[in-house]
């Protein structure tokens, strides 16, 4: 049935939404439909968590649900379905900060959600930034920091995209405890996002 | 100079929710809550939480109003603790961590593709150090009491008002290597799960609510993980 699904990662019923995939996809369901239909019940998660019914926790566990839902239906989709298709996405978090559990979680969410994710991890210095925009084109790039130190080193960042003449092929996103408009005009980013969330609405806004 | 180690923490439910952002009980799902339940019964079993403190006690010759100057000539550069110290005649600097262990365990959940494991892990290593910070304010309500005093309540180089570069003069005063905690190049300690602070011993000191170290950082309107609801 249609939206049962759907219903089940929104009520974080794991072992159902589970039973139900692989069900629809032993009925000879298209695999592509069943993902739609997963990525629909994100979406309800995405609202309650916005509204405050839904914690950070409850994200995540329903970001793991689709996550498994993703890998069983993998092997029965074409491979251009395959291949991921949101987009790709550069995140780090910036120079002198090493606060890596916020990022992470951003990672992970994009992730689940189809982007296709480079990972710097932390302390990250802006020449690896750049290097890496080089070596993957990828038109989104995420900074991290929770440390006020890090408003200068996302401005650096920043700037040293710019100088590498590459600031008009990617859209840069901030986040962090701390990171609010300001700080966002002060270091010369596209967007900030208090949450994973918005990470990855900003992210889908943008391809 | 005293190091104390062999601390039991002892955690709370509530004060782990309240690090995961948590402030309704009844309305997380019980799959999470059985989860938290596994990964603080774990945390013990595995003996996560290697608590340890450091500290020492320095005699204040002189407060300016934003700055302090110990006896041994240290000067250490903050509004905040000028305004919290008035009254006091000594200054405790402590150091505190619930060592490694944890937080590497959180590492490898999150490599291995168990975020949920890993982000309430996180939230359980944040509630240890909390727990390990009123350790330390409980002893330093001892060492005041020996000499008669009353303990201040702590402040942190980096909330607002006590720059996160003191970090450096404050860990020249405490044996911090010790129990095994240095300083990374930006003042952030290593391992990530320890906190340094001052208390203030003397006859008259500040001592705050609860809620007011809220109060007065500068993300009591946004912050996800407050003390005390607004
Ligand atoms: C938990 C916490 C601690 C814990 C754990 C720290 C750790 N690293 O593990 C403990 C208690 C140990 C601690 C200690 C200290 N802390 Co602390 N801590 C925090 C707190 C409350 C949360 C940080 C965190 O990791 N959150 C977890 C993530 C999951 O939370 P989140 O913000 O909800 O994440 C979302 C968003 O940020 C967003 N996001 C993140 N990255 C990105 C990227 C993009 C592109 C986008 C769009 C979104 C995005 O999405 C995430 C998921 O939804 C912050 C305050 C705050 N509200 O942020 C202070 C804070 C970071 N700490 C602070 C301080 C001062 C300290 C200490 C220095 C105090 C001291 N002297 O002891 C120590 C330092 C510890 C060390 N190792 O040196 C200050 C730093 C200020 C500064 N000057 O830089 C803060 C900002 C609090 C404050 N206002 O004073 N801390």
């Amino acid at each position: 049935m249609s939206g049962e699904l759907t219903k089940a990662i929104a009520d974080l019923e794991e072992n159902e939404a589970l039973r139900l995939a692989r069900e629809k996809l032993d009925s000879g369901e298209d695999p592509k439909s069943i993902l739609e239909e997963s990525r629909n019940g994100m979406e309800i998660i995405g609202n309650r968590f916005s509204d405050g019914t839904y914690f950070l926790p409850e994200l995540i566990y329903s970001a793991e649900i689709l996550k498994e839902i993703t890998e069983i239906i993998k092997p029965a989709l074409k491979e251009d379905a395959q291949a991921k298709t949101s987009g790709k996405c550069i995140i780090g978090t910036v120079a002198g900060d090493i606060h890596d559990i916020g990022k992470d979680i951003v990672v992970f969410m994009l992730d689940v959600n189809g982007f296709e994710v480079f990972d710097l991890g932390v302390d990250v210095p802006p020449q690896k930034f750049v290097d890496k925009i080089k070596e993957t084109d990828a038109p989104i790039v995420g900074l991290s920091g929770f440390l006020t130190l890090a408003f200068d080193s996302m401005k650096e960042t920043v700037e040293a995209i710019k100088a590498a003449g590459l600031r008009d092929k990617v859209k840069i996103m901030i986040g962090g405890g701390q990171i609010d408009e300001d700080i966002r005009k002060y270091a010369g980013a596209d967007a900030y996002g208090q949450d994973a969330m918005k990470a990855v609405s900003l992210a889908k806004g943008w391809i | 100079m005293t190091i104390v180690s062999g601390i039991h923490i002892s955690l709370d439910k509530r004060q782990v929710l309240r690090r995961e952002g948590i402030r309704q009980q009844s309305s997380v799902k019980p799959e999470i809550m059985a989860l938290i339940d596994e990964l603080l019964a774990s945390t013990y079993d595995k003996h996560l939480l290697e608590p340890a403190i450091a500290y020492d006690v320095y005699a204040i010759s002189e407060v300016g109003h934003d700055s302090v100057q110990l006896d041994n000539s240290t000067e250490i550069r903050s509004a905040s603790l000028s305004s919290l110290i008035s009254g006091g005649r000594e200054l405790t600097v402590a150091v505190c961590t619930i060592g490694p262990k944890l937080e590497k365990q959180v590492t490898d959940y999150l490599g291995g593709r168990e975020p949920l494991r890993g982000l309430l892990l996180d939230g359980i290593g944040s509630a240890a150090v909390d727990s390990l910070v009123q350790e330390t304010c409980r002893l330093m309500q001892n060492e005041a009491s020996l000499r008669g005093y009353q303990s201040s309540s702590p402040i942190s180089p980096g909330i607002p008002g006590f720059p996160i570069t003191e970090q450096w003069p404050l860990f020249q005063l405490v044996p911090s290597e010790e129990i095994g905690v240095r300083l990374a190049p930006s003042g952030i300690m290593v391992p990530r799960k320890s906190a340094s602070m001052v208390i203030a011993l003397g006859e008259q000191v500040t001592v705050r609510k609860q809620g007011e170290a809220c109060a007065r950082c500068n993300l009591s309107k946004t912050c996800h993980y407050r003390l005390v609801a607004k």
